[in-house]
């Protein structure tokens, strides 16, 4: 995270980010027994270990979600323009 | 239904839990097995939501019982059935008490150094400067030779080739000098802290502007000689950017696995 992202976040984001950081990545693991889902993401392991990068791994998710999303709409639009013109014809 | 687990202790109890609700709100409960008990609450669901308010509620039930002694802190997300939960305190129980005992009376106080970017970049640019300076040399001398033994040349081609080189090497030393740079800001801050320290977790990394990333040990009785230690070392870096926290449960000192 960029330096001056830092400065832009409020406080209550990076404890947030700071409590994510911990909670996420380490602890005590009793293994297969952690299932998670981040954002309708469901991230389940079962006789797994979690081998998760907290923050980054969360935000990483959380942008690819929005990216296919993003992807998503682009092709409906795509889709309705080419029938569009296609009735045109 | 499943049970959510926040943490582990031989000293915890349903009085320091006595105001504090867990995930959903669902009341905490003690499971415990012959002096070692597991903080847990109920939870109905398959999966945990990486919400903030589940994150909060797993920390602040931890928070808690770190008010009053040091737990072994579960990962969040932990969902067990009672069976599994015991039958892991009964298998794992010279292991846990172990990690107890090296937390003992500790706290974990976290630090992630990030480099101000335009001194950094700054300082890059020169040795890089100084590199490109070497290739350049090198790349005139080897021209040199070239336009001496043949004079059937293309000289836009050799000369996008030779600007990709230097780009290449340029960028190949740049994450070196990053690498480098991150080691000798991760040995500084340990040399600094050793002393009061019980033990010490630090990485590093040389992508982007996080460089080191330490988390450590505190006797709660040296915490404020830890943190004169800590602001001092910020005076001898003003480039560098302290982000600091703490104190948290152990979490990256109760490495057990099963």
């Amino acid at each position: 995270m960029a330096e001056e992202e830092l400065d832009i976040l409020e406080q209550s984001e990076l404890s947030l980010l700071e409590t994510l950081d911990h909670v996420l990545n380490r602890g005590i693991v009793i293994a297969g027994e952690i299932t998670i889902s981040v954002a309708d993401i469901d991230l389940i392991f079962l006789g797994l270990n979690v081998l998760l990068t907290s923050t980054e791994t969360a935000q990483e998710v959380l942008g690819e979600r929005e990216r296919r999303a993003t992807e998503l709409e682009r092709r409906v639009v795509d889709a309705s323009e080419q029938t569009s013109e296609g009735s045109n014809e | 239904m499943s049970l959510y687990a926040y943490c582990l202790s031989d000293e915890v109890t349903m009085q320091m839990l006595r105001e504090t609700r867990g995930l959903a709100g669902a009341a905490l409960v003690l499971i415990e097995d012959e002096g070692l008990a597991a903080v847990v609450s109920r939870f109905e669901d398959d999966t945990v939501s990486v919400t903030r308010e589940n994150v909060l509620a797993h920390q602040r039930v931890v928070q808690q019982v770190l008010t009053k002694t040091t737990p072994l802190p579960f990962r969040f997300g932990t969902l067990v059935n009672e069976a599994r939960l015991r039958n892991y305190l009964a298998l794992q129980r010279s292991a846990l008490d172990a990690q107890l005992k090296r937390v003992r009376d500790c706290v974990e106080m976290s630090v992630k150094l990030i480099q101000n970017r335009e001194a950094f970049e700054s300082a890059t640019v020169e040795q890089q400067l100084t590199v490109g300076n070497e290739v350049q040399s090198a790349t005139d001398h080897g021209a040199e030779e070239q336009s001496a033994q043949s004079k059937i040349s293309n000289n836009s081609e050799s000369a996008a080739g030779t600007a990709y080189l230097k780009m290449k090497r340029r960028a190949f030393v740049g994450d070196e000098l990053r690498q480098k740079r991150a080691e000798e800001l991760a040995s500084w801050l340990a040399a600094r802290l050793v002393s009061v320290v019980r033990e010490s977790e630090v990485s590093v990394r040389s992508e982007g502007t996080l460089f080191v990333k330490a988390a450590f040990l505190v006797e709660r009785v040296r915490l404020e000689e830890y943190r004169a230690r800590l602001r001092k070392a910020e005076r001898e870096r003003p480039e560098i950017h302290f982000l600091t926290s703490g104190p948290w449960p152990p979490y990256s000192f109760c490495d057990i696995s099963s």
